[in-house]
């Protein structure tokens, strides 16, 4: 009976050795938002969070910017895929494949700075310490929904994150008056905040909320605000290491942008092809196909018609640092005229928009696929802009002429560049474009900004904003005549689905 | 009670039962086995009418003390019992006929076995020999064919080292696992042992016999018994096979001539005046890329034992060179079983098995996220242009390929591109069985097993479009999973009055561990350091490790009641908790309940001549399927790789809510199966028909507005509801047995109808399975009321021939004739996304195995057809063929539209209709295959016996012989996994998908066995 009991005793033990368990669930190398904000770095985390959402190809990666151009008389349509057709005829549905694509990742962006401000509340440090970053979340926070507030008009405004999802999912849109005083408000508290430069210029500093704040009241008609914030811009210029670059070829090579002073907010793409789509696609949107350079060329989606080129001085260095009227296909270096010797269904023979093109960085991969530009969202010569524009309109005419020459001298110092064969040359200084003299109107700021600003996202909400639509879209403009504009086409329709998910976001915006 | 107590209670009970004597004699004596004459161990006596019984020991003795005229009744598992009077004998010695009977087979089922008459749930048994009748990498592949309502399929095609899944009585979910729990010699969630090792291997399909695995038996259990040694036979077993591997159906496609004839006449058709201008050579890219392959496998086992141990152990070598160049398996196993009767009560014993496999991998089933989807070298091959050379002048590869996306050389890729997946199994199991009393057992187990696998990819710099334009990517990636499992259970069985009583309980502990680890990079400055160098390339990409734990605690039960032989009863129910289940939803009960009626024990029909058995089974219960991941019900932060400052840093961003009532999906079940046995057995037919409603199906609750900022794309919620139902059929006929002939059949036919009972708002839900550079948003759907995941694409109707549209029908924009026409569902007049309806279902009405086995003197011959019927394919491949920028095939370069080949389903070269999911692709799927014709001869027993040897055995088998289909792709089998990947989703709801998988093989193989 000894060994018996022996035997016994270890089965038995067997039941002991297991126990319970009470199955919770701790996670390792996931995160839980209980208890996750301690100092202020972990502010900094999430406040990168929100921007990494800017980088990302259903935003400034591919879908938000193209979407920009494509809507814009700048940028016309060398494809057939039906979400891009929408959007560059003006016969978007709420069903675009495009819109679905950046409303979500807009919010998500929100999401995320929400999360950054709420979290500071738990972090049990100094204001003056950990105000500086929290106000890097206001001013995200601000940034998107600045683009979504002038490309939807009214919107549900969220500004903490979601513990009711019910309550969330049934809420209603908030004014476009409410949201622009949101926007304003967490634009000034970042402008308290932040420090006056960072290390880089993707971070927020006063300089980028005192900007944004500019162009804000520009785009509301407060011309007198966006006047004053923009001449503190740059009347602060020193402080704020801020200067124009001297080579406007510059701000379009990723590998010299980050020693520019003239950025003053950037999105910072990572030096990779990023999980998640997180990296540049917009650069082989506009390329030419069967270009020799950046191992298979480029995608050839988003194309300028001929009349952006002709109509655009030559003796304008802009014009040769933004279009690609050259390029080596298959070997062959051929002029615009010839750029369907690619064969590609969609080749056009119109010069390309190069600004993206030319210097992609080290690390593109095939079709400049993962650039390394840092893409300015907002740069020196356009607070110079804004200022010269609010100028006009409060009478101002001596300040706008300084402030839009100070630009247009710039573009006549020419520079070192490159052509679309990748033929290295000097543009020398030019006599063009010449100063302004005389009277300066808002429409020689608004001409002056779509040709410094060409394909950078800017021109659709300047034709948004002075409702100049019905004149470029008109059969006098560069794409000729856009019969199916409307006014209603100055705001885009909310997603269908998310009117299905929740009613109360109705009504759609008119026209869809 | 503390632990002492408890034991001391224990041993007085003990001690209670074995000092209950009676005035009576003691009798000895030895039980045998009639079949080779050695003792058995464990035979139970028992004296009729009484409770009085013992057994016997290692070398069959036993001793029992009995009254004058007492009835003997000695008994074992798997033999015919055998009652003697006692009347004044000193020693009774007992031989036991084994039990031949097709109904007195032992089944396995869930924490125990049971005769298979008593079974009164669904189970299938494969036999030893149907898993070995030809060689196979993984054991479920055997199972093909040979169980109703098991559908066996590679993932993909004939590729060595392929995962295989099974599907047990169709789809049971949408986004969860449908495939069933693996059971090894008890260990739930092992991997799968080699085909020679295993004894048997059962399928548990219904909830009565699945249930007591609980959230994890509504995809059907498979339970593998390894071999174990027998006592006092000591024996060694070679088993040795090779096979020579070849396509089993290659493509017809254009030469270099016809090729550029076919450019130049979609050139005229496009009004390019341009000719096309035709390279040098004449490539036959499938013949550069295809091979003959070889299997290889290896065995040596060893087997046998003493009175008090019994050892099975065995070693196996596999190694495939595959079809295609480059690619390849190599595998070593090992198992070892050992059994050892401690004391009269206490039984020990460990499994061990271990393996490491290395596959070679070839880049198969784009899904199109490279680039041009140019990392699949079957596709490619049908791509790159046939007039372009392999190698340029200068030796170096040619990448001139002229029509289409830019794509890579495939002889490049297929030899350039390397894919190595390592994975090293380990598992060991150890158990206690003690008789704590006479009718009153514990079994404990604890078990332990591991699989570690790294997988190598490395693209050198030449393939420009699949490395990205990078000087050489790349990637490597382990994954660990281990898991701890521990069992306990209590057996009880009692004689109540006519019935007999059978418990179980238990309680079992589970925990797996998974961790993963990730890198990638790009930019070497030479291919020679192949994936070993990530840290010298210049550009380092995003890195990942990842780890999760899973806890299952469960307590399980059964109780089984068999009344007079004639009605049985067998009811079970388990708990299961379980830490990847939501916070308010913890625990789940999955209870079943069955009956059977044997009527062939009835009195009306026990002396029918013809009806030997006839059993009725009656089932119903509920099972689950775990269908959460670890954490997945949590609020969770998702990292992002950022760039802050200039530098790369980690960044959080709100991911998903909370989701505290997320649930396990479940199965309810209800079978009905009839068992009949004709003439003694000679026929036996086993029908059964069920009905499988699966609720709470876990899908993407769309509901949650996207401006709440959630990056998860799928929150999930309990949503769906699915049905399965359907027939299972089989028989088996002994249809002539004489001493040198016999001929035995088997045949089995299931009928699965499924059909999705509701689905989010009961909205169409819409999937993907084309790659993506097609460009397409949708191919198949879900919706209510049909079965899950039918084709969706444009109905075709047939070739414009100019003039007016026929009635209904329109072309894409800028038809003209000789374009195709597709029915204009939506009726305005032209084709736009809208038109696009269910155009086929790869769902198949049945399938079916016939094995017909011949047996003549020492020779032996086998033939087993399988087939599938009324399932469609949707041929993938064809609309790359047929859209101009790629190689087409002869046939349809023979027979496209032109103005003077009017009469033609086939339109024009370079149609309108470029990459358009369309009926006109969908084909009939059914087939009938050839799968193994098997001619065995084994040399006479009488030569073999003066050389000590017991067996020796020939044969030669040939797989996928012939094969009977109307489809005109390269196999009928298709399993492409869809843009989506390999994911439960597409394994699901993406059938019926033709585009680059491996192809399926025909081999011809032969073997030798041998056994001292």
């Amino acid at each position: 009976m000894k060994t018996t009991y022996k035997y016994l005793f270890l089965l038995l033990l067997s039941f002991s050795i297991v126990g319970c368990s009470d199955l919770e669930e701790e996670p390792v190398g996931l995160l839980a938002p209980d208890g996750f904000f301690q100092s202020t770095s972990d502010i900094q985390t999430a406040v990168d969070g929100s921007l990494t959402h800017a980088i990302n190809e259903k935003f400034w990666g591919r879908k938000l910017s193209i979407a920009l151009m494509l809507r814009s008389d700048m940028v016309s349509l060398a494809s057939n895929e039906t979400r891009r057709v929408e959007m560059n005829d003006f016969t978007t549905l709420a069903s675009n494949g495009m819109i679905s694509e950046f409303w979500p990742k807009t919010y998500q962006g929100i999401a995320a700075a929400n999360q950054a401000i709420a979290g500071a509340a738990d972090v049990d440090v100094d204001d003056e310490l950990k105000n500086p970053v929290t106000a890097q979340a206001y001013f995200a926070r601000a940034f998107y929904y600045f683009h979504l507030v002038r490309l939807f008009g009214e919107v549900p405004y969220i500004d903490e994150p979601v513990t009711d999802i019910d309550a969330a999912t049934s809420m209603s849109k908030s004014s476009v008056s409410e949201i622009y005083a949101n926007i304003i408000a967490d634009l000034e508290y970042a402008k308290t905040w932040l420090p006056n430069t960072q290390t880089s210029r993707a971070t927020p500093s006063k300089a980028a909320a005192s900007s944004y704040l500019a162009l804000v009241h520009l785009t509301m008609g407060n011309y007198q605000e966006a006047f004053t914030e923009a001449t503190e811009v740059i009347n602060n210029a020193g402080t704020y290491d801020l200067a124009l670059d001297d080579n406007y070829q510059n701000l379009f090579n990723a590998d010299v942008i980050d020693a520019s002073k003239e950025p003053i907010f950037a999105l910072d793409y990572n030096n990779f092809e990023a999980a998640d789509n997180a990296y540049d696609q917009t650069a082989p949107m506009t390329g030419i196909r069967g270009d020799d350079r950046n191992l298979g060329g480029g995608w050839s989606v988003a194309v300028p018609t001929l009349e952006v080129y002709t109509t655009w001085d030559a003796g304008d260095y802009r014009r040769a640092v933004s279009l690609d009227d050259r390029a080596s296909i298959g070997g062959t270096v051929v002029d615009y005229t010839e750029f369907d010797i690619s064969g590609h269904q969609f080749a056009k023979n119109n010069p390309y928009i190069a600004k993206y093109m030319r210097y992609p960085g080290l690390f593109a991969r095939a079709n400049a696929r993962a650039t390394s530009h840092n893409y300015s969202m907002m740069r020196y010569a356009e607070v110079l802009l804004i200022a010269a524009e609010a100028a006009v309109e409060i009478g101002d005419n001596a300040s706008a002429l300084t402030y839009i020459n100070q630009v247009r001298e710039r573009a006549r110092k020419g520079g070192a560049t490159k052509t679309g064969a990748d033929e290295e040359y000097v543009f020398e200084a030019s006599s063009v474009p010449a100063d302004l003299t005389g009277t300066v109107t808002v429409d020689d700021v608004l001409e002056e900004r779509r040709l410094e600003l060409a394909f950078e996202g800017k021109r659709w909400y300047d034709i948004v904003r002075r409702q100049i639509g019905s004149e470029v879209f008109g059969a006098s403009g560069l794409e000729g005549l856009k019969a199916s504009f409307d006014s209603n086409d100055y705001l885009l329709p909310l997603p269908e689905d998310e009117l299905e998910r929740n009613p109360n976001l109705l009504p759609q915006n008119p026209g869809y | 009670m503390n632990l002492k107590i408890k034991l001391v209670f224990i041993a007085m009970l003990l001690l209670s039962l074995t000092n209950y004597a009676q005035d009576s004699v003691t009798i000895k004596g030895t039980v045998t086995s009639q079949t080779d004459g050695e003792p058995i161990l464990g035979a139970n006596i028992i004296i009729k009418g009484t409770t009085n019984g013992t057994s016997t020991d290692f070398d069959g003795n036993y001793e029992i003390k009995v009254t004058s005229g007492a009835v003997l009744q000695f008994s074992y598992l798997g033999f015919v019992t055998k009652t003697v009077t006692y009347t004044d004998q000193k020693t009774i010695n007992v031989e036991l006929v084994e039990d031949t009977g097709v109904l007195e087979e032992i089944v396995v089922v869930g924490y125990g076995s049971a005769k298979k008459s008593d079974i009164t749930g669904s189970v299938s048994s494969v036999k030893s020999e149907e898993l070995t009748a030809f060689p196979v990498l993984d054991a479920s592949q055997a199972l093909q064919g040979r169980a109703a309502g098991v559908v066996v399929q590679s993932n993909n095609g004939g590729e060595p080292g392929a995962p295989v899944s099974i599907k047990i009585r169709g789809n049971t979910s949408i986004n969860a696992s449908s495939s069933p729990l693996i059971v090894v010699d008890g260990f739930v969630g092992a991997t799968m042992p080699q085909a020679n090792d295993i004894q048997s291997m059962e399928i548990l399909k219904d909830a009565s016999a699945t249930a007591i695995y609980g959230s994890r038996g509504s995809n059907g259990v498979v339970l593998v018994t390894t071999k174990k040694g027998k006592s006092g036979r000591l024996s060694i077993e070679v088993n040795s096979t090779y096979a020579v591997q070849n396509i089993s159906n290659r493509l017809d496609l254009l030469g270099a001539d016809e090729f550029a004839d076919y450019q130049n006449q979609i050139r005229a058709n496009n009004g390019v005046t341009a000719a096309y201008s035709q390279g040098t050579a004449d490539t036959d890219w499938q013949d550069l890329i295809y091979r003959s392959g070889n299997t290889q496998n290896h065995q040596v086992s060893f087997s046998g034992g003493t009175d008090k141990i019994n050892f099975y152990a065995s070693g196996n070598y596999f190694k495939q060179d595959g079809i295609i160049i480059n690619s390849g398996f190599e595998r070593a196993t090992f198992l070892s079983n050992i059994d050892a009767q401690m004391t009269d009560k206490l039984k020990l014993g460990m499994n061990l098995f271990g393996s490491r496999g290395i596959k070679n991998g070839s880049a198969t089933q784009s899904n199109g996220s490279v680039s041009a989807g140019g990392d699949d070298v079957i596709t490619l091959a049908l791509r790159y242009a046939p007039d372009q050379p392999v190698y340029n002048e200068d030796g170096s590869y040619n990448f001139g390929n002229t029509v289409g996306d830019p794509v890579d050389n495939p002889y490049a890729v297929a030899k350039e591109r390397i894919d190595e997946t390592k994975t090293d199994n380990f598992r060991a199991n150890f158990y206690g069985n003690y008789d704590i009393l006479e009718n009153l057992t514990f079994k404990t187990t604890f078990g332990f097993s591991t699989e570690n696998s790294t997988r190598g990819i490395y693209l050198p710099a030449l393939l420009t479009q699949t490395a990205g334009g990078d000087s050489g990517r790349a990637e490597v990636e382990t994954d660990r999973e281990t898991t701890l499992l521990n069992e306990n259970y209590l057996t009880y069985k009692k004689e109540i009055g006519k019935g007999n009583l059978t418990l179980l309980a238990g309680f079992s502990y589970q925990k797996t561990v998974s961790e993963n680890f990730y890198a990638e990079a790009t930019g070497f400055i030479s291919d020679s350091f192949s994936y070993y160098g990530l840290g010298s390339a210049t550009n380092i990409l995003q890195p990942d490790s990842s780890i999760s734990e899973v806890e299952i605690q469960s307590q399980f039960g059964r109780l089984n009641y068999d009344w007079d032989d004639k009605y049985l009863l067998t009811a079970t129910v388990r708990r299961d908790g379980a830490s990847n289940f939501a916070a308010n939803e913890k625990y789940a009960i999955f209870p079943s309940a069955a009956f059977g009626w044997k009527i062939s024990n009835e009195k009306f029909l026990e002396e029918s001549e013809s009806i030997s058995n006839l059993k009725l089974r009656l089932s119903y219960g509920v099972t689950g399927n775990p269908s959460i991941g670890a954490y997945e019900s949590l609020a969770r932060f998702e990292t992002l790789y950022a760039s802050s400052n200039g530098e790369s840093v980690s960044a959080i961003t709100p991911e998903q809510p909370e989701n505290p009532n997320l649930k396990w999906e479940s199965s309810y079940q209800t079978n009905l199966g009839i068992d009949l046995g004709l003439y003694n057995n000679r026929v036996t037919v086993s029908l059964d028909y069920y009905n499988i409603d699966t609720k709470d199906l876990i899908l993407t609750d769309n509901s949650i507005t996207e401006y709440l900022g959630y990056t998860a794309d799928d929150i999930l919620a309990n949503v769906g509801q699915i049905n399965n139902r359907g027939f299972e059929f089989s028989v088996s006929t002994r249809n002539i047995s004489t001493d040198n002939f016999s001929w035995n059949t088997d045949f089995n036919i299931a009928f699965n109808k499924n059909e999705v009972v509701s689905l989010v708002n009961d909205a169409d839900l819409y999937f993907d399975a084309a790659p993506s550079y097609f460009s397409n948003d949708r191919s198949y759907v879900l919706r209510v009321g049909e079965e899950v995941g039918l084709f969706y694409g444009y109905d075709y109707a047939g070739v414009y021939q100019g003039g007016t549209l026929p009635d209904g029908t329109a072309t894409l924009a800028g038809g003209v004739a000789g374009d195709p026409l597709f029915r204009d569902l939506d009726g305005s007049g032209d084709i736009t996304t809208d038109d696009r309806g269910v155009i086929g279902n790869p769902n198949p009405d049945y399938t079916f195995g016939l094995t017909n086995s011949f047996t003549y003197k020492d020779f032996d011959l086998s033939i087993f057809l399988q087939g599938s019927q009324g399932g469609e394919i949707f041929n993938m491949t064809n609309v790359q063929l047929t859209n101009g920028d790629a190689n087409t095939t002869v046939d349809y370069y023979n027979n496209a539209w032109t103005s003077t080949n009017t009469d033609t389903d086939a339109p024009r070269v370079g149609n309108n209709s470029n990459r358009e999911i369309s009926s006109r692709f969908v084909e009939d799927g059914s087939y009938v295959r050839l799968k193994n014709i098997a001619i065995g001869y084994n040399l006479p027993g009488e030569t073999l016996e003066k050389i000590g040897i017991d067996r020796v055995r020939f044969s030669i088998s040939a797989q996928n012989l012939l094969t009977f289909t109307n489809y005109s792709g390269l196999d009928p089998e298709v399993n492409y996994v869809g843009r989506g990947g390999d994911n439960n989703t597409s394994a699901n709801t993406a059938q019926g998908f033709d585009f680059g998988s491996y192809p399926t093989v025909k081999s011809v193989s032969f073997s030798l066995n041998v056994k001292f």
